[in-house]
């Protein structure tokens, strides 16, 4: 056995019981194991809870009323509901960037960057466009846009992977960096908006390039987009052949190019496709929320979804999940701040030791193989 | 002094910010294991230092607590890593992403605080030769102590047993066992020493080269001395080289705008992470066939 962890986020899980018979409720019930796997796993969470009431115990915080407030900031206040699932549409589209490269065995932490060249290309467009078109093929065109710029920048990694051997995660965390300084330049000279007073922020988008809000709440269209695509992601990695090639390649590069699949092809278009549903999360978060281009306007989005991704073990449907939960508990940030006088970072502790969790037991998971 | 005497001055202050994270990367590289959280333990051994510096007024006091807090960080990533089996890309990143946290919660305090920097020493004699005096020899202390790492890096990989046996964990574990020592200690260790020697760069960073603390201060220097590893293809003498083109890119901006050369600012700050982009490009497929079996491995995902 190698001594050297493997690649846990490439390996798709769910071939982890691939031609095992599935065990029947009486034999899972009486696995001795099982329980103490589930025993572990709960202790491994509770501990990372612990753990963020120690730190918040360090900043005079009384760590429950703390853990209340996140519970009611996210889920009990009115209308945060509704900033929760708003703030997830990035985060989401983010992370299933992370999930579809994971299934061909790469890393893409490129989420950030995508995410923000996504955005910088459909205000390109979106401000060029202005109210020259209706609103639906604005939309569109700024989408396609987003998508474009996004998988672009997730492509050049893949294409440096294959093609030079550069490795993709350290490729794709320094195109994060040059994405900022890119949006930066944009927004300090050519873009900035000249009635704007200064600030660096380009020209806002018109009101009806602006997505559409749903049943009367501050819920947009990019919700519905965002949801939509997190299915046909779902339906893409588990039911077409290229899905299926990819995890092929995840699984094990060398029997996949004996077996004929045109290796280096898929990897760039995983990581391509990607970039793409990143950007387009830019395209849906700027048309949708920001309405115009702003510095910091991801803040760190990008990275919460890598953890998101890697918490919802690269399964499109409980990624969404881990991504809304992560929403949440950014949504509760401004709140501790201003309650507890706690810095609002403080929340990247709490989502870096719950996803510590589960790092902690890759020794105790069951493995196929 | 004229601006490429300057921006050589101020690119090796600055090269050394990556040359203490590359060293230290460059041992655990060579052991097997990559730490993209190289990031978390700069950004960790920046405050530790700042703050020590701050409450002690010895930046030396601090120095030594970057290397602690720095340490600390990657010993986290190491029992993760070698003990728990937990994938290497995803440890470093969620450690990372610890440090920004926490880092932004403890360091509130400090940002407003004024600390005794590390002095600037002159070395008598070679301070003096022309040029080249001013260039290397007119520093903070650590950054000749980052001189003497490189040599002693280099000599104790390949000229003693230890760097033997450092080496050989990384290619074949296996035969390390055989050999009667612990692999896996040895991973332990060489990312331990290695990450403590990120937070001594996140503390040159803090109480040498900027004299302040300010959140998520590193900006991605952390990742640039992974990159630095890679495209050195696991030698110190080129990691140097590669940490000393760094800070040159990282001095060009500031250099530039002093001298009213009219570049964009933005272009200017993206130009480090461009150049080790480019550097990885030119010589990625070069160093591949050098790394570590054990390391290419964990970076290609395959088994």
């Amino acid at each position: 056995m190698s001594l050297i962890a493997r690649g846990a986020p490439a390996r798709p899980s769910s071939d982890a019981g691939a031609g095992v018979v599935a065990p029947s409720l009486l034999e899972r019930l009486g696995d001795v194991s099982g329980w103490r796997r589930a025993g572990l796993t709960l202790g491994a969470y509770v501990a990372s809870l612990a753990l963020f009431g120690a730190v918040v115990g360090t900043q005079h915080a009384n760590p429950l009323s703390v853990y209340d407030s996140i519970v009611h900031s996210a889920l009990l206040d009115g209308g945060s509901l509704a900033a929760v699932v708003l703030r997830a549409v990035p985060i989401v589209l983010a992370a299933l960037a992370v999930s579809v490269p994971a299934r061909a065995g790469l890393v893409n932490v490129g989420g950030e960057g995508q995410l923000i060249v996504g955005a910088v290309g459909a205000t390109g467009v979106g401000v060029a466009l202005g109210a020259a078109v209706p609103g639906p093929l604005g939309w569109l065109l700024m989408a396609l846009a987003g998508f474009g710029a996004g998988a672009l920048w997730g492509g050049l990694a893949g294409l440096l992977r294959v093609s030079v051997g550069a490795n993709e995660a350290v490729t794709t965390l320094l195109l994060n960096f040059v994405a900022n300084d890119l949006m930066l330049y944009l927004l300090y000279q050519p873009w900035k908006d000249p009635t704007g007073g200064g600030q660096p922020e380009s020209r806002p988008l018109v009101a009806s390039e602006i997505l559409p809000k749903l049943f009367g709440s501050s819920v947009n269209l990019g919700v519905i987009v965002a949801a939509v695509v997190a299915l046909v992601v779902h339906v893409l990695l588990k039911r077409t052949g290229w899905g299926f090639a990819l995890r092929v390649v995840g699984g094990n590069q060398v029997a996949a190019r004996r077996a004929g699949l045109p290796v280096h092809r898929l990897m760039v278009s995983s990581m391509a496709t990607g970039g793409g549903l990143a950007g387009l999360g830019g395209m849906l978060y700027l048309a949708g929320t920001q309405v115009q281009l702003l510095p910091g306007g991801t803040a760190t989005y990008g990275y919460i979804a890598f953890l998101a991704a890697f918490l919802g073990r690269h399964e499109p449907l409980k990624v969404v999940v881990a991504a809304l939960a992560f929403s949440a508990i950014a949504v509760g940030a401004p709140g501790l701040q201003l309650d507890y006088g706690l810095d609002g970072n403080v929340v990247d502790v709490l989502l870096a030791l719950i996803v510590a969790a589960p790092l902690a037991l890759s020794a105790n998971r069951k493995k196929a193989f | 002094m004229n601006g490429i005497e300057q921006a050589l001055t101020t690119g090796v202050e600055g090269g050394t910010v990556i040359l203490f994270p590359a060293l230290g990367e460059l041992i655990g590289q060579r052991a097997g294991i990559v730490n993209l959280g190289t990031e978390g333990c700069m950004l960790a051994g920046a405050l530790a230092a700042y703050a020590v510096a701050a409450v002690t007024g010895s930046a030396w006091l601090g120095v030594v607590a970057g290397f602690v807090a720095g340490g600390a960080v990657g010993f986290a990533h190491s029992w993760l890593v070698v003990r728990r089996k937990a994938d290497q890309l995803a440890s470093g990143l969620v450690l990372w992403f610890l440090a920004i946290g926490l880092t932004s919660v403890l360091g509130t305090t400090y940002v407003s605080r004024t600390v005794n920097a590390l002095p600037i020493v002159k070395v008598p004699g070679l301070g003096s030769i022309p040029w080249l005096g001013t260039i290397l020899f007119t520093h903070d202390p650590l950054v000749y102590a980052s001189y003497v790492l490189v040599a002693v890096v280099w000599w104790a990989l390949y000229r003693t047993r230890v760097g033997l046996v450092l080496r050989a964990t990384g290619e074949r574990p296996e035969v390390v066992s055989v050999a009667g020592r612990r692999p896996e200690l040895v991973q332990i260790a060489a990312v331990t020493l290695g990450a403590a020697l990120a937070g001594i760069g996140g503390a040159q960073l803090s109480v040498g080269y900027v004299d302040s603390w300010f959140d998520d201060m590193t900006n991605g220097y952390g990742f640039i001395a992974v990159a630095v590893v890679l495209f050195a293809a696991w030698r110190p003498l080129l990691v140097l080289l590669g940490a000393y083109v760094f800070g040159v890119a990282l001095a060009a901006a500031s250099v530039l705008q002093a001298h009213g050369v009219a570049v964009n600012q933005y272009v200017l700050d993206a130009l480090p992470y461009v150049v080790t982009l480019v550097a990885l490009v030119l010589f990625a497929r070069s160093g591949g066939s050098r790394a570590p079996e054990g390391l290419s491995r964990a970076l290609t995902n395959t088994s």
